[in-house]
């Protein structure tokens, strides 16, 4: 299944937010189980604030929890935490399951 | 029985909508997730900087473990929790970790309604068996004595480091080694426990320090009135 993260960033601090995810977001989340699946950008070209969709996957919801329980105990997710919440302006996070016709598993 | 409280420092810019959406999502848990009992939620009252308490409980550890994989869990409760989710709205809290909790026999803390009160105890390291039995036996003896103090129960707080599995520490010990969970008609009756005469009332305005050598180092309180969903099998009027 995949949790996707889908934020509004200031066009100008697009870089800064694919850094943090880039380094520490895909060092912590990784080491916690969680593998990165993509990360996407809106258009910083169009007038809007840029929205940034990240997903991870993982098997299922019991997967999941130790992968919490791993993030929680890990420092660096609490700085992690921290750092995306200063750069986004605001933004959702849903799980998915892929129904039996998606190609992507 | 586990009993828990999971206690939020709320954001201060957190928007009145998405608190009352916390509020909601905890309160109606167990429409969701049948194991989670009891659930209720209150505004906490005291001078502790926190502000929404979610206390609930489950029949056993592994009605615990239910809980824990929920989708609810997972996909609604922690969306307003975690460090790195999008629309969280609560703040690291002064109380360390937010997450209280004791195992009983029983639903012995089980009031319909009222005033829920929450002392967290750092006892004393070094503290032996019997002398936290005899505080426990003391505290509990406070409903026995306080004239509508409907809930008086005192234990170690294993909740606090034992949260993935409601056995097991994942973590060292916790900052409040026990929690005292109190129940009241309402808040007159807490406030008339406060200016009482009982031995603990006495205790609490003097000053943990000195009594029973010592053994309780620290305290903090919080208090709310309890606010849970109705109970569909009562109707209405």
């Amino acid at each position: 299944m995949r949790l996707v993260d889908t934020v509004e960033v200031e066009t100008e601090r697009v870089e800064d937010y694919l850094q943090v995810i880039r380094t520490l977001g895909m060092a912590v989340m990784g080491d916690a189980g969680a593998s990165f699946v993509s990360c996407a950008t809106t258009s910083s070209a169009i007038g809007e604030h840029v929205y940034i969709e990240v997903t991870w996957s993982f098997d299922d919801h019991v997967q999941w929890d130790e992968i919490r329980k791993n993030l929680v105990l890990d420092p660096r997710y609490h700085e992690y935490g921290a750092t995306v919440a200063s750069l986004r302006l605001g933004g959702t996070r849903r799980f998915f399951t892929p129904t039996t016709f998606s190609p992507a598993r | 029985m586990l009993r828990r409280f999971e206690v939020y420092a709320l954001r201060p810019d957190a928007p009145a909508e998405v608190v009352r959406a916390l509020e909601a999502a905890c309160r109606e848990c167990g429409r969701f997730i049948p194991e989670v009992l009891d659930s209720a939620v209150g505004t906490n009252l005291s001078d502790a900087p926190v502000q929404l308490v979610w206390e609930h409980a489950y029949a056993s550890p592994g009605a615990y473990r239910r809980y824990m994989v929920h989708p609810y869990h997972a996909a609604v409760i922690d969306r307003y929790l975690l460090p790195d989710a999008p629309e969280r709205i609560v703040i690291d809290g002064p109380l360390g970790a937010g997450l209280y909790g004791y195992g009983c026999d029983g639903p012995s803390y089980r009031m319909r309604a009222g005033v829920r009160r929450l002392v967290l105890l750092r006892l004393d390291a070094g503290a032996s068996e019997t002398d936290v039995a005899r505080l426990a036996e003391t505290l509990e003896q406070a409903a026995t004595e306080v004239p509508d103090m409907m809930v008086s129960i005192m234990a170690a707080n294993s909740m606090g480091s034992a949260w993935f599995d409601g056995v097991t520490p994942v973590m060292g010990p916790p900052r409040w080694t026990h929690v005292w969970e109190q129940g009241f008609a309402n808040l007159d009756a807490l406030d008339s426990y406060r200016h009482g005469d009982s031995i603990v009332a006495e205790v609490e305005r003097g000053g943990w320090d000195r009594w029973m050598g010592g053994v309780v180092k620290r305290s903090a309180e919080l208090f709310y009135e309890v606010s849970r969903r109705p109970d569909p099998t009562l109707g209405h009027g």
